[in-house]
């Protein structure tokens, strides 16, 4: 948070540094420029107001006179002091007198030479020639010479380390006959041009610096109070929304006042936890609702696998079949089912069905359809009679349009002799003693709870000692792998006579595994329901066999 | 699982193209529920249906019992995998199959 801050606030303010910086630079440059021409102006009219005078004490005329007489005669060496007065008592630097070589003004011979004593320069003795300082003083004595130049005017402002910045104003010095004889110069120093521009600048420079911070103070305070608190609140708030999920006991509205996006941002996130709240509260609602149903689904399904007979050895004291059957369940309760019960001594009755659909309503009318086939069976009627009366009875009440498929047996143990009817179910497996598993492929009727009023037929089947039936419900057949490829019903029969002389417990396990094996990973949607029975024979037939 | 409708006036052909189990059969279920009531006759093209469960058969059952008393309904193009259901569960001796 504090990175951001000082992100935040160095952006902000930083423009308006930069704006200021530059409206500072601009002033102080026209502020320069003319304090520096009025100064100029100022220090040209007094060096040139001092060349005047000391012009008019110069005789142009006898200037010639004075070069010729070596520096030495009475009358040079009294205008010389005058010079010299006029020099110390002016403020000029310099003066000094001087005629350049007329061919190309490359050199100069002073005539004069005076200083000021408190100046830290010498003076040049008389007849001292030295070559021109530059182009632009050649270019000055050329003009005064030859143009008719009255003055002339050279400022040495910036630039020159060795001398300090000065001016130098120019006089021709005009002889009787108009011609100009020699050059009067007189230089300035510009120091007090220098050290007041000096101040002004670190003047201005100060002001900047402390308009600078004012600002960066005044906008901080500023973005501190109307950005960056509101924003830190904000954040903060979202914060502790994200870890404790409950709504703030006072709005972010209530502080955050700004009409602005900072406002807008407020109303959002106040709005957003409202909504996040309910939503929160929902889904909790939810989330209870759909455990309570998952709690009672889980019960439902446990209380239909216990309705299915799952007690093994079934009959314990019967040595005359051996009978093992299994329901594995989908992902859900689903309307699979199979039941075994003795009619009475003699009488096997087993069934294997399969309700359409899935889920509660599949597992609530399989309920129903278990309980009207049981009843029925124990009434004593043959198999044909009991799917036409269980069909009845279901259709009178089937406005769902549920049906299920149903193959009914029964067995009379003595003999051996087997009764069914098949209401659309699959196909039993039957293996006779010594061969293989095979489909029996008996006759069928209609599904019950599909149509009214159908009469359903049976059929007979010896079944021998050593002899073997399987059942199952399409959930083994249509067993899918990740390619949407069926199991089918001959890898059923194949998995079936791979173990067709183990015990019926085991030969169901080796079908599972044989579909588990096929399926792999793939998730299935069907249960997985089957019986067998092994018929060992009558009672008298294993006792004879025993001896 | 794809359905595909075809109305002419009052007579309906729906083709059904991949499998009809527990998962597509109430997609099927919603379709006829809401165009049945207006159709006089009902033709199931099952040309490119792979497979049917259970589920499946109780719409078709549904379907054959809201259009028994109109104009009737008819299944197509039955491919060998349907058609042995439509044997073991008997719905071959109940609907109109045309192979």
């Amino acid at each position: 948070m504090k990175l951001l801050k000082q992100h935040a606030a160095v952006k902000s303010i930083g423009g308006i540094v930069l704006l200021l910086l530059v409206f500072f630079a601009t002033v102080s440059l026209i502020g320069y420029n003319s304090f520096t021409e009025a100064l100029l102006s100022q220090y040209s009219e007094g060096a040139f107001l001092t060349a005047e005078t000391a012009a008019r004490r110069l005789d142009a005329d006898r200037m010639e006179e004075y070069a010729q007489s070596g520096g030495t005669t009475p009358e040079y060496l009294e205008a010389w002091n005058e010079m010299d007065e006029l020099c110390n008592s002016t403020g000029a630097t310099f003066i000094y007198v001087i005629q350049p070589d007329r061919s190309d003004y490359a050199h100069i011979t002073f005539l004069f030479s005076t200083i000021d004593h408190d100046s830290r320069y010498t003076k040049y003795d008389f007849g001292y020639v030295r070559d021109t300082t530059n182009d632009e003083y050649r270019q000055k004595y050329r003009a005064l010479y030859e143009l008719e130049a009255d003055r002339e005017l050279l400022i040495r402002d910036r630039g020159y380390i060795e001398t300090d910045p000065h001016i130098t104003a120019m006089i021709g010095l005009k002889g009787a006959d108009g011609q100009v004889k020699a050059i009067l110069c007189v230089q300035r120093q510009m120091d007090v041009l220098a050290t007041a521009r000096k101040k002004y600048l670190s003047k201005i420079v100060l002001a900047l610096i402390i308009l600078v911070l004012l600002v960066i103070l005044g906008q901080s305070a500023f973005l501190h109070r109307t950005l960056l608190q509101p924003l830190k609140q904000i954040s903060d708030e979202a914060k502790r929304f994200s870890k404790e999920n409950v709504k703030a006991e006072k709005k972010l509205q209530d502080t955050i006042r700004n009409r602005d996006e900072i406002g807008h941002l407020a109303a959002s996130i106040d709005k957003m936890e409202d909504r996040i709240q309910n939503y929160i509260e929902s889904i909790t609602q939810i989330t209870a609702e759909k455990e309570r149903i998952n709690t009672e689904l889980a019960l439902a399904t446990r209380i239909q696998a216990d309705m299915l007979p799952h007690v093994f050895p079934p009959f314990p004291d019967r040595n005359e079949f051996d009978l093992y059957a299994s329901m594995d369940p989908a992902r859900e309760v689903g309307g699979d089912f199979y039941d075994y019960f003795l009619v009475d001594d003699d009488h096997l009755c087993m069934v294997m069905a399969d309700v359409s659909g899935k889920g509660v309503p599949a597992a609530l009318f399989m309920m129903a359809s278990m309980i009207l086939l049981r009843n029925n069976a124990m009434l004593g009627k043959s198999p044909a009679e009991i799917l036409t009366d269980v069909n009845a009875a279901v259709c009178a009440n089937n406005r769902e349009e549920m049906f299920v498929t149903v193959w009914l047996g029964i067995l009379e143990i003595s003999t051996g002799r087997l009764t069914a009817s098949n209401a659309g179910h699959e196909y039993p497996v039957l293996m006779r003693a010594g061969g293989e598993f095979e489909l029996y492929k008996d006759r069928h009727g209609f599904v019950i709870g599909g149509m009214e009023g159908i009469r359903y037929k049976q059929y007979e089947l010896q079944i021998n000692p050593g002899d073997r039936l399987f059942l199952y419900t399409d959930g083994v057949p249509e067993a899918t792998d990740a390619d949407k490829e069926l199991f089918g019903t001959e890898r059923m029969i194949q998995a079936l006579n791979e173990h067709k002389d183990r015990r019926p417990e085991e030969v169901l396990n080796g079908v599972r595994r044989a579909v588990d094996g096929f399926v792999k990973e793939e998730e299935q949607f069907d249960d997985l329901t089957m019986l067998c029975l092994a018929y060992r024979g009558s009672a008298d037939d294993i006792c004879l066999k025993d001896e | 699982m794809k359905i595909e409708k075809k109305a002419n006036g009052s007579a309906l052909e729906i083709a059904l193209e991949g499998r009809l189990d527990t998962m597509t059969a109430p997609e099927l279920e919603k379709e006829l529920n809401g165009i049945l009531g207006s159709a006089d006759s009902l033709v199931l093209d099952f040309g490119k249906l792979e497979y049917i469960s259970s589920a499946g058969l109780r719409v078709l059952l549904s379907a054959h019992k809201a259009m028994s008393a109109k104009g009737g309904m008819k299944v197509t193009k039955v491919n060998e995998i349907v058609q042995e259901v439509f044997e073991v569960t008997g719905f071959a001796d109940i609907l109109n199959i045309e192979r």
